[in-house]
């Protein structure tokens, strides 16, 4: 048997069948007491208190001498909360024990049999295949039995099972699983472990089941009396973790005045009686047993509090926490601030009113039995798996679970013609016009196609998107909507930053004083947006942390003694105010941005949102507020996605969506950015306009992506390429760019001036045609417009405000688009 | 009284008992039932319909605690600070063959005998305190009930007569405090008054704003309570809530014994909350009945809501009431119009972060001087007008100590309340003037930012460690400043410019009532706004906006704000042509004094 296993392999957990049959879960009620037990046998003063016989969570079928078992499941009893359909496991010893007797035995309460249940799992491991796996070979061996022989080999001590398998397999046996999980689970050990017997006869652990994945997940807010003693699933973030409590589960004791050994006791009912006597028959002093720790065999245990993730909990309350039990090699699976789904048993216990009661409450304790942990971000499954390629990029909740219908109801989004107009209607519905800003969010969102070349060289996929704004635009706002957007978004304001804020740093921990590593926003945000408010107002060292950032996407560290490079595959969504707060008009957008162009160059996308007047904007805003205040905000809305739809249309696109160029595109892109750099040839224009580099046929690119990716298309067609350019343009108001000035004729813009300000142009243009009328003659010499500013200032009754050399060549303009005269450079001359 | 309504208000667990049994005897199954109510709710509700019977219980505060006796129906007025999740009990039992159920009881009556069969149900844990920043007059006295209760249990003569006693003084510091609002007299009296909860909050001395620290709502002297609730779906009640519950008081002497060995039995799985909270100080109360407290509910004589029907009377209390404002304002106007607009808003819609209805105001050209006068007479007329008042004081030291944000403690399990866990309708005065420069720490800058979230948002952040949560909350918020606070950023800002200093003015309780039902009348009222009027509306809005491009759709989500209010306060429930030129007309006259 294996309890006769050296006691000194402590760290391979029970290896008594008797214990392990329960070991995932067992010995719950067993804590307080064998923890007692321990302290008790130290001191050597048996305490006189019975203690009410706890542990065996399931009174379970095991080897155990039979004598302790039934006494233990039946004194159990009391307790436990007596469940209707909890079966009493005294029973259920028969039924094990009696596994090779005719008689059918039955699980407590319930019409099940043993047999059956145990000829199902028997069934199940050994001729369950996957679906795939059958259609090829059907004489390969079933999927667990392979994982048996696996495990035999490495000597694990668990097997993974998939509860989606049992139910595809036996949807009865998973039902039963889960209804009369402390029953079925030991049967289900007690197969494994005749079948690894049988495989290896020699194989002296014990292997265990491990549920996971159940077909239904819980929230920790339904979890209710009727859960109790049943196998669930529910998700949660770990918030406490206790430290590793060893669990004694065989003790050995030594006689003081001989030094006899005696053997190993194993821990009945959550204790261990030390042994009154030595005994050894030589000796047999009294009360000479003293505890040998170091040959005890003790197991881990930790208790873990869970908390609902910020999502599940209702508007107005608070979260709800849980607490989990963890065993053996479960234990220090997660640390607080990790996010699980959790596979295991609900149970209630009693509380005692005090230690030296016999009295209970009548309120229980709840907790969970764990069976199986799973980490959320990153799955243990997925662990396994060969490493995930690098190029899908996953940053979007990686277990958004999509469903067929989902899916489904997703294809036919994306055929609408209309979706990219839709997506760009949903995204931040509040937030009214900026359309085309909105567009580029979403290219951002949806990302362009990583690259990691063989040669080593990588180009990201990932777009940045710089919004340079009017005050009261609502940048802030459309910042924060995609934060809450992009699941590992981490907004920042940049009057707060510092560089190494962002990037990482170098830190002292307080207790070992080792210096580590702390990740800063930008490695905090990997494959995710980070959000910087405020970018003006970052300090320049700061800024320039990103440069790094924003084209290699990592952040390289070398102080302390740590030289690391990190990740931060992280798009980066900023704003600022222009220079002087507000958008000046007279100077170029490029002085109006303030931002060093090595900086600029690394956006893929610069967005100059001013606040344009126009009447019809207006009238939308004033009936929206208008609308919103009198509660029929809803009728005003437009058809649009909701928020989780959106995400998870955005997720599923990134993650399986990777669209290639078409060679139509290509040709388009090649043209598009041979005119672009053109434009950037005035003589003299360099340092006013944002010129293309290279940098942006790739930006170019990765919109063009992101445009397709939207309609789930895998091909980038010409007109995706069109809309990049136009995007570009649009988004550097290019439209309305003068090229040789680098200003932003706001003329073109604006499409209603206000009246007083035409009224003005109006005035200085009609002073300019009297001074010109008054000085020149037609094709006489040319004058200077600084001379012409001196005597419209001289002339100037009639205007009041004053006159800028720029509103003068302004007017100019004006008057020489009428054919009054015509301007050559700096002089104008009458026609 | 006599039967089974004698038995509700005396021996609710007797009633919840008979009423079992009936349940029983009509097929009632504890084993499947789950522990849904058998009727104990209705018969309760019943007999409590009417408010009379409702007065009729106890109101367990500080003073009554002493005196109330445990298994007992009381009420309790509190807003929700916590909730701790769900406890799993032990329902029902089996003894002998017939059905015992423990609901509504916290003594266990759980037999240890292995043959009991027992039912495990369900009840939610809250944890109530009284609301932060209650005014004293919201109290009801429950000393007419004490006497009864006293004759009822046969209590000693010798507590009578200190009853006697405490009732005279407290008549007396309750007309004081409706009447004489702000005499030196009055204040002096309210520090001693009968304390009970979280009014003697603001210690009333001229002109030391510093002493107005509040204390977290779980301070020594305020009563927090554990609510078992039942049969109550979780959407009912919520975080912040003020409710009133109606319920078993119970003391549970097996907490008692926790206390001495809290090593052995807590493995960590218990909530603690037994041990944290014994039930000598927090206690215990079985929620039978519950019930949101609107403003109304705290006016004793609900005769004056009836009254208040006709525009007519309307428009005269709100003529009383702003004589009264105006006089406090030292003769200005504007402010009092605009102050009382203020005090009418309230949060009635949210859209994504917009918060619509909110209108807080900020006073300038304060100085320390001017808010000794005037700040202290409005802070002590508002505390006697509105229910929930507190007052914040806006200094350096404050923000980088204070704890304004509620901030979740895993190590006790509890959410440690903060400053700005309010109930909805907390009014709220933020004091810059005394604000000097200095630094802020880590705390002050999170505090700052909290305190704009709330003002721009309405919107406090709670923090749970690993993650952030947003609570909506709804404060009116009232700034004094000096100049236009930027850390503050109010909808509306106006310097005041007093002409005056006007003496206190006396009002007797009767008007103190008319006033405090009219603004929770008016604040109640439903608003509408009509076809034709809203193209009115629009078109002004984009003119005036073409204009003036500054304006923001903030500025015009306020021009309407204030609309609704003006209309309001008049009784009116849909937008009339001539408010929404009055209040143009006042936007106008601010924006005079802006520049």
């Amino acid at each position: 048997m294996a309890s006769d296993s050296p006691p000194a392999n402590t760290n391979d957990g029970p290896s008594s069948p008797g214990e392990n049959a329960s070991s995932p879960i067992g010995n719950t009620y067993s804590s307080p007491s064998s923890l007692r037990s321990r302290r008790r046998a130290r001191s050597s003063t048996p305490s006189q208190f019975a203690t009410p016989p706890p542990p065996s969570r399931l009174g379970v079928p095991s080897s155990t001498p039979p004598t302790s078992r039934p006494s233990a499941a039946r004194s159990n009893r009391p307790a436990t909360p007596s469940h209707t359909d909890e079966p009493p496991p005294s029973s259920d010893d028969g039924g094990e024990d009696g596994a090779d007797d005719a008689t059918p035995t039955f699980v407590w309460g319930t019409n099940i049999s043993v047999q059956d249940v145990k000829s199902a799992i028997e069934m199940f491991v050994k001729h369950f295949r996957e679906a795939k796996e059958s259609s090829d070979d059907l004489f390969r061996e079933g999927k667990y039995m392979a994982s048996i022989r696996k495990v035999i080999e490495i000597e694990g001590e668990w097997i993974d099972v998939d509860a989606y398998d049992v139910f595809d397999y036996d949807p009865d046996l998973y039902n039963k699983m889960v209804r009369y999980p402390l029953e079925v689970l030991a049967i289900f050990d007690i197969v494994l472990m005749d079948i690894v017997s049988s495989i290896d006869r020699l194989f002296e652990k014990h292997v265990q089941v491990r549920i996971f994945n159940l077909r239904s997940s819980t929230s920790m807010r339904n979890l209710n009396p009727s859960d109790i003693e049943k196998m669930i699933s529910l998700k949660g973030m770990i918030i406490r973790s206790s430290s590793i409590i060893p669990e004694i589960r065989e003790a050995v004791f030594r006689c003081l005045v001989c030094g006899y050994f005696s053997d190993p006791i194993i821990v009945d009912r959550g204790k261990i009686s030390e042994p009154p006597t030595c005994l050894k028959q030589e000796c047999l002093a009294k009360n000479s047993m003293t505890l040998v720790h170091n040959r005890c065999r003790f197991a881990d245990k930790q208790i873990v509090r869970l908390q609902e993730t910020p999502d599940e909990i209702p508007e107005g309350g608070t979260p709800h926490t849980v607490s989990l039990l963890l065993h053996d090699k479960l234990v220090d699976n997660g640390k607080p601030g990790d996010r699980i789904e959790v596979t295991g048993i609900y149970r209630a216990m009693t509380v005692r009113v005090g230690p030296a009661h016999r009295t209970v409450k009548s309120v229980f304790k709840t907790y969970i039995d764990c069976l199986h942990i799973k980490k959320a971000s990153k799955t243990r499954m997925a662990a396994e798996d060969p490493m995930d390629v690098d190029n899908s990029l996953r940053r979007v909740d990686e277990d958004v679970e999509l469903d067929e219908e989902k899916l489904k109801k997703f294809e036919e989004l994306s055929k609408q013609p209309d979706i990219y107009e839709k997506l760009a209607r949903s995204l931040a519905p509040n937030i009214w016009e900026l359309d085309d800003v909105k567009k580029g969010l979403l290219c951002q969102l949806f990302g362009g196609n990583a690259l990691n070349l063989a040669s080593g060289a990588n180009f990201r996929g990932d777009i940045n998107i710089l919004l340079v704004g009017d005050p009261g635009t609502s940048k802030s706002q459309l910042l924060q909507y995609i934060h809450k957007l992009s699941p590992r978004g981490i907004y920042t304001s940049g009057r707060g930053s510092s560089a190494v804020g962002l990037t990482a740093y170098v830190a002292k921990d307080p207790e070992t004083g080792e210096t580590v590593l702390e990740s800063g926003a930008l490695v905090l945000s990997d494959r995710g947006i980070c959000c910087i408010d405020e970018f003006d107002k970052m300090s320049d060292s700061a800024r320039s942390m990103l440069h790094e950032v924003m084209e290699q996407q990592t952040v390289s560290i070398a102080k302390a003694g740590i030289i690391a490079s990190l990740n931060a595959r992280t798009s980066v969504l900023a704003c600022a105010n222009p220079s002087g707060s507000r958008y000046n008009p007279r100077l170029s957008v490029i002085e109006n941005i303030h931002l060093p162009p090595t900086l600029l160059s690394r956006f893929d996308l610069i967005y100059l949102i001013l606040d344009k007047p126009d009447e019809q904007t207006d009238r939308r805003l004033a009936k929206h507020i208008v609308a919103l205040h009198f509660e029929n905000a809803e009728s005003a809305q437009e058809e649009a996605l909701d928020i989780t739809t959106l995400t998870s249309y955005v997720s599923y696109a990134r993650k399986n969506i990777h669209p290639k160029l078409s060679d139509e595109a290509a040709e388009e892109l090649t043209r598009g950015y041979v005119e672009l750099r053109k434009a950037g040839k005035f003589a003299g224009s360099s340092k006013k306009v944002i010129t293309a580099t290279p940098r942006q046929i790739e930006s170019l690119i990765r919109l063009s992506e992101a445009l397709a990716r939207m309609r789930f298309s895998e091909w980038v067609e010409k007109h995706d390429v069109e809309e990049a350019f136009r995007l570009l343009r649009v988004a550097m108001q290019q439209s309305a760019t003068d090229h040789a000035t680098g200003t932003i004729d706001m003329d073109l813009i604006n499409t209603g001036v206000s009246a007083s300000e035409r009224m003005r142009r109006d005035i200085l243009a009609s002073s300019i045609r009297d001074i010109t009328l008054e000085k020149m003659q037609i094709g006489g010499s040319a004058m200077r417009l600084s001379e012409l500013l001196e005597e419209l200032k001289k002339h100037g009754g009639n205007i009041n405000t004053e006159i800028h050399l720029h509103d003068v060549r302004k007017a100019v303009g004006t008057l020489a688009s009428e054919g009054f005269l015509v301007t050559e450079g700096d002089r104008i001359k009458r026609i | 009284m006599g039967g089974p309504a004698y038995d509700c208000l005396t021996n609710p667990l007797g009633a919840v008992r008979f009423s079992f049994g009936n349940a029983l005897s009509s097929g009632y199954d504890p084993a499947s039932s789950h522990g849904k109510d058998w009727g104990v709710v209705d018969l309760f509700r019943h007999y409590f319909s009417d408010e009379s019977a409702i007065t009729q219980v106890p109101i367990l505060d500080l003073s009554s605690i002493k005196w109330v006796q445990p298994n007992t129906l009381v009420r309790f007025r509190g807003m929700i600070q916590d909730m701790l999740g769900n406890e799993f009990y032990a329902g029902a039992y089996k003894d002998d063959s017939t059905w015992r159920t423990n609901k509504y009881s916290d003594v266990s009556q759980f037999p240890d005998g292995p043959s009991s069969e027992t039912q495990v149900w369900e009840r939610r844990l809250l944890y109530c305190v009284p609301v932060p920043g209650r005014n004293q007059w919201t109290e009801c006295s429950s000393i007419e009930l004490k006497n009864r209760f006293l004759d009822l249990t046969g209590q000693n003569r010798e507590k009578r007569a200190r009853v006697d006693e405490e009732m005279t003084d407290s008549i007396d510091s309750n007309t004081l405090e409706a009447g004489l609002n702000g005499s030196p007299f009055k204040k002096l009296k309210a520090g001693e008054g009968t304390s009970s909860a979280s009014e003697c909050q603001l210690p009333m001395t001229d002109g030391v704003p510093q002493s107005c620290v509040i204390p977290p709502a779980t301070s020594t002297d305020s009563l927090p309570c554990l609510l078992k609730v039942y049969d109550s779906p979780e959407s009912d009640l919520k975080l912040n809530d003020v409710v009133e519950f109606l319920g078993v008081l119970t003391f549970d002497p097996n907490t008692m014994m926790d206390m001495d060995s809290p090593g052995d039995n807590s493995d960590d799985f218990s909530e603690a909350e037994s041990v944290q909270m014994p039930s000598g100080k927090v206690p215990r109360l079985h929620c039978l009945i519950h019930r949101k407290l609107e403003t109304q509910h705290f006016l004793h004589s609900s005769s004056l809501l009836t009254e208040l029907k006709s525009p007519q009377m309307f428009k005269e209390i709100r003529e009383s009431l702003m004589k009264h404002l105006t006089g406090l304002l030292g003769n200005d106007h504007i402010a009092a119009e605009l102050l009382l607009l203020h005090l009418l808003s309230k949060v009635h819609g949210r859209v994504d972060n917009v918060a619509v209805g909110k209108l807080s105001l900020n006073l300038t050209h304060l100085n320390k001087e001017s808010m000794s006068i005037f700040g202290t007479q409005l802070r002590d007329a508002l505390k006697s007008l509105l229910p929930f008042t507190q007052s914040i004081p806006l200094t350096i030291e404050y923000l980088n100590t204070a704890s304004l944000g509620p901030k979740k403690d895993y190590g006790t399990n509890r959410l440690v309340p903060g400053v700005l866990q309010v109930a909805d309708g907390t009014h709220l005065i933020l004091d810059e003037t005394e604000l000097q420069p200095g630094t802020l720490n880590s705390v002050g800058v999170e505090n700052a930012n909290l305190l704009k979230n709330l003002l721009e948002c309405q919107k406090v952040e709670y923090d749970f460690q690993y993650y952030k949560m947003e609570m909506a909350t709804d404060a009116q918020m009232l700034i004094f400043s000096e100049g236009k606070s930027n850390i503050m950023p109010a909808d509306m800002v106006l310097p005041f410019q007093p002409s005056q200093v006007n003496p206190l003015q006396v009002i007797t309780p009767e008007t103190a009532q008319a006033w405090r039902c009219y603004l929770a009348t008016c604040k109640s009222l439903s608003h509408s706004i009509g076809q034709e009027l809203q193209q009115v509306l629009e078109n002004d809005l984009v003119a005036a906006r073409q204009t003036d491009r500054s304006l923001g759709s903030q500025d015009l989500s306020r021009l309407l704000t204030m609309a609704r209010m003006m209309s309001v306060s008049y009784g009116e429930t849909s937008l009339s042509l001539e408010h929404w030129q009055m209040v143009l007309e006042l936007e106008r006259l601010r924006k005079e004094r802006l520049k």
